[in-house]
């Protein structure tokens, strides 16, 4: 977290520049736009010159609120690939037992598109992009190859450098990203969770 | 017991699956007690005078052949990526080095998080301009024998118009302390096939592919090497982080949380894991013994599986996140890839218990963290990034090493009990980063190889 | 994360078995890794009895697990549209305060597709896919309007085609996973409460 060397005054003639700068980039949007940012003109400058977070990278690719990153994937399918993972979902019947293991992601979807020859893979999770690959490679080799290698040029998790420079290959890196509590990962919640069951606990007793 | 005799005296000694005449000495050797040595830091202004040095010194490089009968002092030899540069190594073999490795330790600040006071813009001059081209370390359980391996390799670097000495830090450690007055380097990861079987507590031997280039790693198969394999093939990656300890701060910390010298040396036991002589708090709850502390073969022979709450070794302690052994963490993570052999060597002013004052944090004294891996960059950032900078792996959400970790404004360090646990405020950033490199260290084959470049 | 044990009828025992079936056999000329994954896991996946974590409809379109739910959309951008919009998102840094306002958002990202003549947006929300629509016309319509100006065909927020016309855009996942799938972005901002007021109780009474 970057600390603030700029006065209260000095935030606010960023915010009032840069939401300047947007009316003119916006002078040839159509007229419902123009008429929703000027709207927006005052709680914009003014919540511009508060920041409640930045968003950073979340390392070699993927942007990154607080604790939570995003990956976004485009992948293409490999001959045959489509028809197999989408029964190796269906045979999962919804259970994500390695998602839970891994208990870093948040939240993750696979869509199909284009007539089944790409797959959008989308992914909420805690840290760096790349740290628990190596860790992948060792504990939950097989879960990963059988669902990895329905996509063009996977190559193997245990080649966890090439699998790496793939991933980063097909990832990009999105241009707004929001969190809604960027400071909460799985872990932390889970362990939340447990506090405020034992304190409804405590207040019931003495309540 | 000196560990030299740990070794001898183990029964379980068997052939060895590594080349260990090529690989070097310090990858293997464990550091002894007390032990005597220096780091020389050069630089390469001349590629021609580069191969010459390496030429010169080849032969003084230790291998790592019988490394558990050591006795003698011993000389061991790494480069940076600009070293390899300098030395006019091909484009071609200097791109097939990892990326972090490329652009050296000073570029990769965020990836390890060196921010704030330990920003490379703070560091100090010999590790901030990419110049430290060549580290030459010599490490002795003798003053005499250290004497004598240091001017061996004066002779190979001396006098040269084309190599210049940047710095030397010695060091002479008659006790084995580090400077906030602690033993460590106690817990090693095991290397497969180096010729000996775990110490008790160092878990399974790790495939020796994690540690030495150009074997099998724990995925199965070798890791990323350098090439051409006459270069890259039993060599391995160093790492070096020179901090300056800040022993007034850590002092003041213990005196404004404990009241007798029981109850500091308590808090201090609990920030490490360990007594000051090395007995870790699972096998020595209530006191220091310094008899375990002294005996290897018991002074790392503990789990963590009794101690689920962290009541006896805190979950945020130094060697429970440097090392998570069985703890049940809350991502999916073998902890078998994330190790490092550690060379560590204390420099400066011994640790004094009553000093206090801001001034003695002044002092020139501290750490110099060497680590080793066959990915070292890579590891040494996950653990900077998930283990050191950050608690929630463990289970100390929110809060940093209490050792390494740099700490915001009234951080805090919890000491798990019964009822309640112990929040500590105002921790402070007690090692403070200097500086730092990436190095590669090649086999003594690589470094003919290197020293005969030209033809 | 427990599971539980459900019962299943002869008949769902019998769709379970065919998929697996159908499975292996798919697999047979899959790429060698995949298919030694698979034969690693497949006895494990058999035993696993799911329930727990199986998807339902959010609603006309995607999918939701408990109380979380997936919105994903893919839209051509108009041409000096992706300009604007990356100024906007620019300039807003990651600050989404509308996404704040609307309170259901658990996570929102932009993604510039095929040389920035697409884009993405996904969402993870809590609720049904109507109301959350809904949401963002009353609560934040001019945060929507500004940055969705610049996409193809958008009719704007208030338009009684807007839902009609997200439809037409939003793909419904075909896989969908949440690590905590009853907990609301309410809830997590009140266990963030709890949990700072349990840290100062217990500083006190320590």
């Amino acid at each position: 977290m970057e600390s603030q060397t700029l006065t209260k005054a000095e935030l606010d003639s960023v915010a009032q520049q840069k939401v300047q700068k947007l009316r003119e980039v916006f002078a040839d949007a159509p007229q419902i736009a123009k008429t929703a940012l000027a709207n927006l003109s005052q709680e914009l400058t003014a919540h511009l010159s508060e920041p409640r977070s930045r968003m950073e990278s979340a390392g070699r690719t993927g942007s990154r609120q607080g604790k939570v990153s995003e990956l976004t994937l485009i992948l293409t399918f490999a001959p045959g690939g489509a028809r197999r993972l989408r029964a190796l979902l269906q045979a999962q019947n919804g259970n994500f037992d390695g998602a839970d293991k891994v208990g870093t992601l948040h939240d993750m979807r696979f869509v199909f598109l284009e007539n089944d020859t790409k797959l959008l893979f989308a992914t909420a999770y805690d840290g760096d992009w790349d740290a628990y690959i190596d860790d992948f490679a060792t504990k939950i080799p097989d879960p990963m190859d059988a669902a990895f290698s329905a996509f063009e040029g996977w190559p193997g998790i245990a080649n966890v450098q090439e699998t790496k420079d793939w991933i980063a290959q097909h990832q990009v890196t999105a241009e707004g990203w929001y969190v809604a509590s960027p400071d909460l990962t799985v872990a932390q919640t889970r362990k939340l969770e447990k506090v405020g069951k034992a304190v409804e606990e405590f207040l019931d007793q003495v309540g | 017991m000196s560990v030299t005799e740990t070794f001898t005296a183990n029964p379980s000694l068997h052939a060895p699956m590594l080349e260990l005449s090529e690989i070097q000495a310090t990858v293997l050797r464990i550091r002894p007690t007390p032990y005597f040595g220096s780091h020389v830091a050069l630089r390469i202004d001349d590629p021609r005078a580069g191969r010459e040095l390496i030429r010169r010194v080849t032969p003084h490089i230790d291998s790592a052949a019988d490394w558990w009968e050591q006795a003698t002092p011993w000389l061991s030899i790494a480069i940076s990526y600009a070293g390899l540069q300098a030395l006019g190594l091909p484009e071609s073999s200097l791109q097939s080095f990892p990326e972090a490795f490329r652009v050296g330790m000073a570029a990769r600040a965020r990836e390890l998080r060196d921010d704030g006071v330990n920003d490379p813009a703070n560091w100090e001059p010999l590790f901030r301009d990419g110049k430290f081209h060549i580290g030459l370390s010599g490490f002795s359980g003798s003053e005499e024998r250290w004497r004598q391996v240091m001017a061996v390799a004066r002779q190979a670097y001396e006098g040269m118009s084309g190599v210049r000495l940047l710095a030397i830090e010695d060091f002479a450690v008659p006790d084995g302390r580090n400077s906030l007055g602690y033993k460590d380097g106690i817990d090693q990861p095991p290397v497969e096939g180096s010729g000996v079987d775990p110490l008790p507590g160092q878990g399974r031997a790790i495939k020796a592919g994690e540690f030495i280039l150009g074997y099998p790693g724990e995925a199965g198969v070798p890791l990323p090497m350098p090439q051409p394999e006459a270069l890259g093939r039993n060599g391995t990656f160093v790492g070096f982080r020179k901090y300056q300890s800040r022993v007034g701060a850590f002092n003041r910390f213990l005196h404004a949380n404990g009241a007798t010298e029981e109850e500091r040396e308590l808090v201090a036991a609990k920030l490490v894991g360990r007594w000051r002589s090395g007995a870790p708090l699972t096998l020595a709850p209530d006191r220091d013994d310094p008899a375990l502390g002294a005996d290897p073969k018991r002074n790392n022979d503990f789990e963590y599986k009794g101690d689920p709450h962290g009541r006896q070794i805190p979950f945020g302690a130094h060697i429970r996140r440097m090392n998570p052994r069985d703890t049940e963490l809350t991502r999916l993570t073998d902890v078998n890839i994330h190790r490092l052999i550690r060379r560590g060597t204390t420099y400066g002013k011994p640790y004094d218990p009553t000093e206090l004052s801001e001034d003695a944090d002044q002092i020139e004294r501290g750490a110099i963290f060497l680590f080793i891996s066959g990915k070292a960059m890579a590891t040494m950032e996950f653990l900077q990034q998930e283990w050191i900078d950050d608690g929630d792996f463990i289970g100390a959400n929110g809060e940093r090493d209490p050792i390494v970790g740099r700490q915001e404004p009234d951080a805090t360090f919890t000491i798990p009990r019964e009822p309640v646990r112990r929040r500590l405020r105002g921790i402070e950033t007690f090692n403070v980063l200097r500086g730092g490199e990436y190095f590669f260290m090649p086999s003594l084959s690589a470094l003919t190889w290197l020293g005969n470049l030209d033809g | 994360m427990a599971s539980e044990t459900m019962t299943r009828s002869d008949t769902e025992e019998a769709a379970l078995a065919e998929r697996f079936r159908k499975l292996h056999e798919l697999y047979a000329d899959a790429p060698e890794v995949g298919r030694v994954g698979l034969d690693k896991i497949i006895g494990d996946l058999k035993e696993r009895v799911s329930g727990q974590q199986r998807a339902t409809s959010a609603g006309r379109a995607g999918l939701r697990i408990g109380k979380v739910s997936e919105l994903t959309l893919i839209a051509d951008i108009k041409p000096a549209g992706a300009r604007r919009m990356r100024a906007l998102l620019d300039a807003l840094g990651g600050n989404f305060q509308a996404a704040d306002k609307v309170g259901t958002l658990h996570d929102m990202r932009f993604v510039f597709l095929e040389n920035d003549t697409k884009v993405l947006f996904c969402t993870a929300y809590d609720g049904e896919w109507d109301p959350y629509i809904d949401d963002f016309a009353t609560k934040i319509p001019d945060e929507m309007d500004v940055v969705f100006c610049n996409v193809e065909g958008w009719p704007g927020i208030r338009s009684p085609q807007i839902k009609d016309w997200i439809i037409s855009k939003q793909h419904t996942a075909d896989g969908w996973y949440v690590a905590l799938p009853n907990q609301t972005v309410a809830k997590g901002r009140r266990l963030e409460k709890v949990g700072k007021a349990v840290d100062e109780f217990l500083d006190a009474v320590g």
